[in-house]
């Protein structure tokens, strides 16, 4: 459903865009970004397999709850993933959904009232409702496939003295964004009615602004971040942790680092949430932007400019709440990614997933061929020298 | 002229060719149904009605296609007469029949399963709900598709002890009665105070008198009986001869035939009786299980079950059991499909990725972690009237189902 609105919004603002180099100075609806399409297709993270059929009964709303736990190595680098995915399924009726992804394996999570199912790069359920009920699962993730769809890039320094730890927001993207004349009075009240969304958590409502003639597309796309909301302490052996909290990104910087005096092994405990657009669409010298304009003109391409650019940003907040799907695309989703430190591990099994019973033995087959012909050629080798 | 001719049948042999399927054909693929011809006719008969009918409807079709042939689905019958023992032969004998999978009621799994394993074939079991017979980590090769006892137990403590009732929780001496008395003390034990008592009655005995007298004297007020259909017949004797109108709960055996056969005499001793079984219908509504059961009954007939409501029309049983072998043989119809050979370790684990729409609506599948295709939620509850059932409407899943209907 998100991928097809996706497509639809693109196709009503190219159609609009069009409409608006052939017509003349006609005020028209352009559709604002959000609540979607998302920018990327990722997150949610796609599995490999073919989903199974879905059913959920009419009526029934499934809201998903994600706690994303990324074991990073002494630089920072992640080496294993887990997800525990809550789903809260409300009302009465049968549900039949799979989450995809890059699954290696799937537990059931506590308080879960049923057990999850397991296909090649997919957790199933499968049951009924009675009125409410929780499902729970601990999946754990193939690493190289799902990092580069985390939020957040750590990377640990060692200097003299201490580490360095640089935190930066990795969700940025560019978009396609457009310009045109504009009512001020009326984005204004657009950015009164996105910040009341985006200070109640809420998702940004589809929206449309009347652009006065041609609609332009800037030839440089506009560089968006989902803000994240960053804590987190480092901490070196006998010594007072570094704790810190910050939002990266929503006109503010988009990476920080943090310095930690000692020496020793680092520990790092860092969590990031998607956060809400809270500064780009503060209004200057008032509570509201319609009583902003009235105080003092502000020109309607800034406007217009800072209510693409936030819509943009709570769209891909939104986005980063799912990082596995919610199987309800119309549900209430929130996730929390947190990174700590681990002691270097062995290589994850991140065997793929089997695609048939004949896999392993094949792989195993290669490998000896391999191991074989590196023989064979080595001893024509000596017999060449030698002849 | 000669020439002409010549090209002429050529051309026809040639456009006889083409009009063939362009696979080749391979032959017969065999799936072996191993059940208690002798011991238990009726689960046996209905067992094997839906492979076959599963397996006639494929071959009509013009058979399955496994990589580059086709083949046709041949049914091949043993009967284990309940021994284990014997299962423990007809594995064999299916085995070297060359059996692509083993659809049995569940008798002598705990034997048979490694023999099937060491050649990477399937076991699906369509009746006995033992825990532990399907275990995807110990068992890979075991599939069930029943509702199992831990769903039942389960859902029969979701539905009783808010009810307020004190339980006695009877079970016979058979294997299956012992084994779903383990699982009802496992469901219960976080509710001591519901259970009025726990009473194991001989499997066969004819008389239950002096145990229902005990049960009543403890103050149940509610009977739930795992154990054979003749155990629970036994218990409704007693219990209605001595006038004690106490509410009596069953696993899936409650709905046997045998039970209704035996109380034929006294049709109001099964009124009220209560048992859990996998749902028939799914969230679509009645469709395609009374289009399951109408292909069934017309290759089969109606099972009878041998009793009549009291307005004289004959009672039928509805194909339960049927439509899970033949919901079986369609996933492994696909999981053939998908492993696009033959090789028992590929169809094997292709039975784990696969889902087809079930008899009933429901979609049937397994996957890496669950060999069960019945998920617990899908077990239901039904109370008899009139020597026919239907959903109980005090349960949020029974109170959704439609009535199947139990008479021609």
């Amino acid at each position: 459903m998100r991928a097809f609105a996706r497509t639809g919004g693109f196709v009503a603002v190219g159609a609009l865009a069009a409409a608006a180099a052939a017509g003349a100075q006609r005020p028209q609806q352009v559709v604002l970004p959000g609540p979607v399409p998302y920018p990327t297709d990722s997150p949610p993270l796609v599995g490999g397999g073919v989903l199974a059929s879905a059913y959920i009964a009419p009526g029934l709303h499934i809201a998903s709850t994600e706690r994303v736990r990324v074991k990073v190595d002494g630089t920072g680098k992640p080496n294993a993933i887990h997800v525990r995915q809550q789903l809260t399924v409300k009302g009465k009726g049968d549900y039949q959904v799979a989450v995809s992804g890059p699954i290696e394996d799937v537990r059931r999570g506590p308080g879960s009232q049923s057990e999850p199912g397991f296909r090649a790069d997919q957790v199933l359920w499968a049951g009924f409702s009675p009125g409410t009920k929780q499902l729970a699962a601990d999946i754990a993730l193939r690493v190289p496939p799902a990092v580069p769809y985390l939020p957040l890039r750590l990377h640990l320094t060692r200097e003299d003295g201490g580490v360095t730890l640089t935190v930066t927001n990795a969700t940025t993207t560019p978009v396609m964004s457009y310009e045109g004349v504009v009512k001020p009075t009326e984005i204004a009240r657009l950015l009164d009615a996105t910040r009341r969304s985006s200070l109640a958590g809420k998702r940004v409502k589809a929206a449309f602004a009347t652009f006065l003639g041609t609609v332009h597309v800037p030839r440089r796309p506009l560089q968006i971040e989902a803000p994240l909301r960053v804590r987190g302490e480092l901490d070196l052996p006998g010594r007072e942790p570094v704790t810190f909290s910050r939002v990266l990104g929503d006109g503010q910087p988009l990476s920080f680092e943090v310095h930690a005096e000692g020496s020793g092994e680092p520990e790092l405990d860092v969590s990031a949430s998607p956060a809400p657009v809270v500064h780009l669409l503060r209004p200057p010298g008032a509570s509201t932007w319609a009583a902003a304009i009235r105080r003092r003109p502000i020109p309607g391409a800034e406007l217009l400019s800072r209510l693409i650019g936030a819509r943009f940003r709570l769209v891909r907040a939104d986005q980063y709440q799912t990082f596995l799907a919610d199987p309800d695309a119309d549900g209430h989703s929130r996730a929390v990614y947190e990174y700590k430190t681990v002691a270097a591990q062995g290589p994850q099994h991140v065997a793929s997933p089997a695609r048939g019973g004949g896999g392993g033995s094949d792989a195993l087959v290669i490998v000896l061929v391999i191991l074989g012909s590196l023989v064979v050629a080595g001893g024509g080798l000596v017999v060449w020298a030698h002849s | 002229m000669r020439r002409a001719i010549l090209l002429l049948a050529c051309v026809s042999l040639l456009a006889t060719g083409c009009g063939e399927s362009s696979r080749a054909s391979g032959g017969k693929i065999v799936i072996a149904v191993d059940v208690p011809v002798t011991g238990s006719p009726y689960v046996a008969q209905t067992i094997r009605h839906g492979v076959a009918l599963a397996a006639n409807n494929l071959n009509s079709g013009g058979g399955i296609i496994v990589g580059t042939h086709t083949y046709r689905l041949a049914v091949k019958l043993y009967d284990n007469h309940l021994s284990a023992r014997q299962a423990v032969e007809d594995t064999r004998r299916a085995l070297d029949a060359g059996a692509v999978a083993i659809v049995t009621d569940g008798t002598g799994v705990d034997a048979t399963w490694q023999l099937a394993d060491r050649d990477h074939v399937p076991i699906c079991i369509t009746y006995d709900g033992g825990t532990g017979l399907a275990d995807a980590a110990k068992r890979p090769n075991v599939f069930r598709i029943a509702p199992t006892n831990h769903g039942i137990a389960f859902r029969f403590a979701e539905y009783l002890i808010p009810k307020g009732l004190k339980v006695g929780l009877l079970h016979d001496d058979s294997a299956y009665g012992q084994e779903g008395a383990a699982d009802i003390g496992r469901a219960f034990s976080g509710n001591p105070r519901s259970v009025a008592v726990r009473m194991t009655l001989p499997l066969g005995a004819t008389d239950l008198s002096p145990q229902i007298l005990r049960a009543r004297r403890s103050g149940a007020t509610a009977l739930l009986v795992w154990g054979q259909p003749p155990t629970i017949a036994a218990v409704l004797t007693a219990a209605r001869s001595i006038g004690w109108d106490v509410p009596v709960y069953t696993p899936p055996t409650g709905a046997d035939p045998f039970i209704r056969q035996q109380l034929a005499d006294h049709p109001g001793w099964v009124d009220g009786l209560t048992f859990a079984a996998g749902r028939l219908t799914a969230e679509v509504g009645t469709g395609p299980f009374q289009s399951f059961e109408s292909q069934y009954e017309s290759a089969y007939g109606v099972d009878k079950v041998g009793v009549k409501t009291s307005d004289g029309r004959p009672v039928i049983e509805p194909p339960e059991l049927a439509m899970y072998a033949y919901d079986f043989t369609h996933v492994l119809v696909a999981a053939l499909t998908r492993a696009g050979s033959l090789d028992a370790g590929k169809v094997l684990a292709a039975l784990n990725e696969v889902t087809t729409q079930g008899a009933n609506g429901d979609e049937r599948g397994f996957n890496r972690h669950n060999h069960d295709g019945v998920v617990d939620d899908d077990v239901y509850f039904a109370r008899f009237h009139d020597m026919t059932y239907a959903p109980v409407k005090d349960d949020p899943l029974s109170s959704t189902l439609p009535v199947i209907p139990q008479t021609p």
